[in-house]
């Protein structure tokens, strides 16, 4: 194995980390407002893909199925905090925890019905010939990866500093019993973090199934290293979960080419249970102070 | 402006409030003293709606606003600063009082032009605030906190101000200023509730003050009407 | 106490009976298949049920452990020719050093972390299973034949039995686990971690082992699900089942021996109801009535929330109505799973077996067992003499703990004599709470020195703190409210258990005889703080006041050195203020050395030896109550203190303290 081959490897893998840094970026945004996260999270990005598949194959135009893909998205958000993650939050329980997994559940049944059980191509205006960057391949579908991954956290992130309802939420996160005494109501906050959460899924599905192909098993495939990544970056910062991603795809698609594709999700796997040894509450996370 | 009537209130099973009835009247200071467990901040929080009550009405300028939301009574007009500050610690300190300004504010644009006059009388009220605008809250002195918290209420502009054991943790010199602030507004006419631990310091600048004892008024009355009261006089003035 | 025998023991006997005598009767292999298989389930969910239910965490990891344990199992008895209770041993030890394995670090974590690193450990493991070829036999899969048992070749017919057997051993030995201080130990830490540290139980531990436990119950039930199919193939141990076995604990309801049963039943005839089409229907149909009929009149009485009342009806009214629409229902397996769940885990967060034991308890009163006669007190806190010299028990030297910036408890050094009741006052904020978190072991000091009796306290950790003699109560009460009076003293009592603490020896029933004499030991401490009438009465259900007595009873059974009591008063009625103090004072009395948080000052006076006064983190005076209450630097910074004069013209230029 030459260091080319390890840098193109690496270089393919991290570009794909970054799919999976945005999903781990859809648990922050909703666990700063509630500490809690979608456990079906991985089957939003995948019925989300298949809804944009859908209407590519109607005939409408990628740059307007892109949009409607990401209003789908926010629309199942708000459908996973209503009706599994809400009542929980009132009763300080954590049956949210089992509420999503079963909204999961009912989300990749009715994928593999309505849309079959096999993978499908996702056909993309965005070329994959490949051109050379510093002697590593990259085709623009890997690119557009990067640019959207970008694009869509860098917006976020802005509309967090820059607007006041961005400040709000923020103010919930840090406190949400003196953010409802300003007026700030948690419950639309909590609303609009799973909304955001809902685009940021149903983007990743857009993104990355030009790469891998739309089918229902890239639910589970996602959402375990998405999980890894959350868990092993700390479910507080933006940064890093990009950098972890990356880090973690560059590791994994190295890992598969060394050792058989059957090892792709091992190095993800160890790296988190090491960080859980190591650091529980992330590389990026802080220190909890316990109070009585 | 405010009134409270037979409210109920707790936490679970035990019943903190049985029955606490005030009267805040327009520009005037009330202050709210007793023991420590007597039920001072759990009144505020049920007026301000943190805790739901079981029993009771609040009228907020003769509206009932007793089932409604924190940040529903809050939108309203009501500015209760929480006791133990409860600033938001990761955000700068002009972001805090930006956010104090919620219900005024546009939500996405513009929000700073809107806010600049409210921010310079804060700005004017607390210079320190100002020197430390583009710090995070949380690195602020214990002062600086409690500044912050009054002035985060005042952005609001609100028709009445509850606060929340002012005081609390704070060296003499600084409650000296803080009470300072606190008469400051009492002159420009601002109606408020007081919870204070130092029931002479309350007693010094409130209109009307009640005693609490276990969760109801056990006596009420003006501040010199206070001073002459032997009961009060043996437990809270000693 | 017949009664109590009869129905409870009597149930769980004629059940196990029934499912013995049935191959009697039916000679169906089908039928006899999906028994064993129900059998290997209950196992297997039962362990589920020890961290799912007692420890209060999602666990996604147990389907690996039944694949683990299989795989263990086969593996030991195709390549090393092991018999049957040689191949289990190995799974059950397997599965439970991987179990304590993935606990150790994990279950540091709460919630949602905890979950996601279960749930990677199965798909860790799936990966292994399928990629280790050279064991497993990857993909292709793992053929056994299932080994004779001593030289008895099992029979399908007898292989039921057997599995049957196993399931009720591990009934039994759950049931004397849950009836001993293991039990009442999961229940005090899900319900308050800190104090469960506190008093010296050991949070981390019981988790730790009640996970492992688990799991090996998982490791167990993977080698029996070996002999069964005697063919394994690692695709069948993700994510799927995983998911379908924690509803399944969840569906039949949490933390009961017969919630796990129900469950495991579900599970095993999932697939076989949803195969044949009036089952179906007839199923979804009466799921759809009840929770019309229960939603109504939950939202008539107002028990329900709204959603929690509309949501079932919705669920299984879309699962009614899309069974019309659907061709086969096979296919929707998973959707028509998803919606039972989804109508069960809002509508009756309890499971079927909860919400059944509501009902069937208020159809039968059962009678409790009567409780022993209270031991002496004097056995139980045996009164030490009170030296007259009171020699320093505790010291603290220079002890400083900061957060960030903030400087809660800054230089801050005192003694406590021995037999004293040492008073510790200031105003909020003032570094009190701080101070006995740091000296309880919650927070570890930033710097300084903490002796007792000369010998440093551990820093840093409740639970060693705990056992090393110091015993404390929480201001904001922190009773394991799920249990009764006298187990929350149960709990904390020190110097009976012996054998309970080994968890084997509890699993075999060995624990039983500590029992009595525990339940003696605190029932004289209730009656000590005069709660022996409310013994059965569960910690929640108690008045206010009386909750504020029994931590201190809890914290008494400890049999501390030093006792702190953190607001002890804090909130109470007037009579029961002053049955608090009489409570404290004959504490004391019996030797028990007190450090005394408190804010009524007529409490203070009324108690204390010493009082020291904190104000910014430092001790700003320290003497007799009368000293103190005198001391201007008290009376500035804690009793407050205003200018003479007239306030109704107040000035701004000097209102406040002087």
């Amino acid at each position: 194995m030459t260091l080319a081959i390890i840098a193109q490897l690496a270089v393919s893998g991290a570009l794909i980390g970054l799919v999976y840094a945005l999903i781990a970026y859809g648990f922050q945004l909703t666990y700063a407002t509630s500490q809690s996260i979608n456990f079906g999270q991985g089957e939003l990005v995948m019925v989300s893909a298949f809804f944009s598949l859908t209407l590519i194959n109607l005939g409408l135009s990628y740059w307007l199925v892109v949009p409607l893909g990401l209003l789908f998205g926010a629309a199942l958000g708000l459908f996973v905090e209503r009706a599994g993650v809400r009542l929980s939050l009132e009763q300080k329980s954590e049956g949210w925890i089992l509420l999503t997994i079963i909204l999961g559940l009912f989300f990749f049944s009715v994928a593999e019905n309505v849309w079959g059980r096999d993978d499908r191509p996702f056909p993309t205006p965005i070329g994959s010939d490949p051109f050379k960057v510093l002697g590593v391949d990259v085709t623009p579908v890997e690119l557009s990866v990067a640019v959207g991954v970008f694009a869509v956290m860098g917006f976020i992130e802005l509309f967090k500093r820059r607007t006041l309802l961005g400040k709000a939420v923020e103010a919930v996160s840090a406190d949400r019993d003196a953010a409802e005494l300003m007026g700030i109501s948690a419950t639309s906050t909590v609303m609009l973090s799973y909304a955001l959460s809902g685009v940021v899924a149903a983007l990743a599905g857009i993104l990355v199934s030009p790469i891998t192909t739309v089918g229902p098993t890239m639910a589970s495939a996602l959402i375990l290293k998405a999980f890894s990544v959350a868990v092993v970056a700390g479910l507080e910062s933006g940064f890093g979960v990009v950098l972890i991603g990356m880090f973690l795809g560059a590791l994994e698609s190295i890992a598969s080419f060394s050792l058989g594709s059957g090892w792709r999700e091992v190095p993800g796997l160890l790296l988190l249970i090491l960080a859980l040894a190591v650091r529980p509450t992330g590389v990026f996370g802080k220190a909890v102070i316990r109070k009585v | 402006m405010l009134v409270v009537d037979n409210l109920h209130a707790g936490y679970g099973l035990s019943e903190v409030l049985t029955g606490v009835t005030l009267t805040v009247k327009k520009g005037t200071v009330v202050a709210l003293i007793g023991a420590n467990g007597a039920g001072k901040t759990t009144t505020m929080r049920a007026i301000s709606g943190m805790i739901s009550p079981s029993q009771g009405k609040v009228l907020l300028d003769g509206a009932p606003v007793q089932s409604l939301a924190a940040s529903r009574i809050a939108r309203l007009g009501l500015a209760h600063s929480p006791e133990g500050r409860k600033i938001f610690g990761p955000l700068s300190v002009e972001d805090n009082l930006l956010l104090g300004a919620y219900r005024l504010l546009p939500h996405f644009f513009g929000f700073r032009a809107k806010a600049a006059p409210d921010l310079e009388r804060i700005y004017g009220l607390f210079p320190r605030l100002k020197e430390r605008r583009a710090q995070a809250a949380g690195t602020l002195s214990g002062g600086e906190q409690q500044m912050l918290a009054i002035g985060r209420a005042l952005m609001a502009r609100p028709k009445i101000m509850l606060l929340d054991e002012p005081s609390m943790g704070l060296a003499p010199v600084i409650v000296q200023e803080v009470f300072r602030t606190i008469l400051r507004l009492k002159q420009e006419g601002m109606t408020m509730l007081l919870v204070e631990q130092f029931a002479k310091t309350a007693l010094a600048v409130a209109d009307y003050a009640y005693v609490m004892e276990r969760g109801r008024i056990a006596v009420e009355g003006a501040p010199d009407e206070l001073r002459k009261n032997a009961r009060v006089l043996a437990a809270y003035l000693g | 106490m017949l009664k109590r025998l009869l129905l409870i023991r009597g149930a769980e006997l004629s059940m196990f009976a029934l499912l013995a005598a049935v191959p009697l009767g039916v000679k169906n292999p089908y039928v006899l298949g999906l028994l064993t298989l129900l059998a290997i389930y209950g196992v297997l969910l039962i362990g589920l049920d020890v961290s799912v239910g007692y420890l209060g965490q999602v666990n996604l990891a147990q389907a690996a452990f039944l694949g683990l344990g299989a795989y263990t199992a086969g593996i030991c008895v195709t390549r090393l020719q092991f018999g049957m209770p040689a191949s289990m041993l190995a799974a059950m030890a397997v599965t439970l050093v991987l179990g304590a394995l993935l606990a150790l670090p994990s279950l540091r974590l709460q919630g949602p972390q905890f979950a996601l690193a279960t749930l990677s450990f199965t798909a860790l493991t799936a990966t292994a299973l399928n990629e280790l070829e050279w064991l497993t036999g990857g993909a292709q899969g793992l053929s056994l034949t299932r080994p004779p048992m001593f030289g008895h070749l099992f029979a399908p017919r007898d292989f039921y039995w057997f599995c049957m057997l196993l399931l009720a051993l591990v009934w039994v030995a759950m049931r004397n686990l849950l009836a001993s201080q293991w039990g009442r130990a999961f229940e005090a830490l899900r319900d308050s971690p800190i104090a469960t540290d506190a008093m010296g139980i050991g949070t981390y531990r019981h988790k730790v082992a009640g996970f492992a436990l688990g799991s090996a119950l998982g490791g167990l039930a993977g080698a029996l699900y070996a002999f069964n199919f005697q063919y394994l193939q690692p695709q069948t141990y993700v994510y799927e089942l995983t998911v379908i076995l924690l509803l399944g604990v969840v569906l039949g309801g949490r933390k009961s021996l017969w919630g796990a049963f129900v469950g495991a039943a579900l599970v095993a005839l999932l697939p076989n109801l949803l195969s044949n089409r009036t089952l179906f229907e007839l199923i979804s149909g009466v799921g759809f009535l009840v929770s019309i009929a229960a939603g109504v009149r939950g939202l008539m009485k107002k028990t329900l929330r709204p959603f929690q009342a509309i949501a079932p009806m919705v669920a299984t009214g879309v699962l009614v109505f899309g069974g019309f629409l659907v061709k086969n229902t096979e296919d929707w397996r998973k959707a028509i799973f998803a919606l039972m769940l989804f109508s069960v885990v809002v509508g009756l967060p309890e499971g079927l077996m909860g919400f059944a034991s509501g009902f069937l308890s208020r159809l039968f009163r059962i009678p409790e067992a009567p409780l022993p006669a209270p031991s002496p007190l004097d056995e139980v806190l045996p009164a030490r003499p009170a030296g007259k010299d009171a020699p320093i028990l505790l010291e603290l030297r220079d002890v400083k703990r900061y957060f960030g910036g903030v400087k809660a408890v800054d230089g801050l050094s005192m003694t406590v004599r021995q037999g004293h009741i040492h008073g510790l006052i200031g105003p909020n904020g003032s570094g009190k709470s701080t101070l006995v978190n740091v000296v309880s072991g919650l927070y570890t000091p930033t710097a300084g020195q903490i002796l007792l009796r000369g010998q440093p306290l551990p820093q840093g950790s409740l639970f060693k703190t705990a056992r090393a003699g110091v015993a404390r109560t929480f201001q904001n009460l922190q009773l394991f409210t799920g249990l009764t009076a006298l187990e929350n003293v149960m709990a904390a009592l020190q110097g009976v258990y012996r054998r309970s603490r080994s968890l084997p020896l509890v699993l075999i029933g060995l624990g039983r005889a500590e029992e009595k004499r525990a339940q003696a030991d605190a029932l004289a401490l209730l009656e000590f703080v005069g709660l022996g009438s409310e013994a059965r009465r569960p910690a929640k259900d108690l008045t206010y006041g009386a909750q504020r007595f029994l931590e201190i009873a809890r914290a008494v059974a400890r049999r501390p050195e030093v006792l702190i009591l953190d607001e002890p008063a804090a909130g109470l009625s007037h009579p029961d203020l002053l049955r608090q103090m009489e409570i404290i004072k004959s504490v004391n009395q019996r030797g028990v050395t007190i450090v005394l948080i408190e804010h009524h000052m007529d409490v203070v006076s009324g108690l204390c030896d010493v009082v020291t006064v904190l104000d910014g983190g430092k001790v700003i005076a320290e003497g007799s109550p009368d000293e103190v209450k005198r001391h201007p630097k008290v009376i500035e910074a804690y009793l407050g203190e205003v200018e003479a004069g007239p306030a109704a013209t107040p000035s701004p230029a000097a209102p406040a303290t002087a």
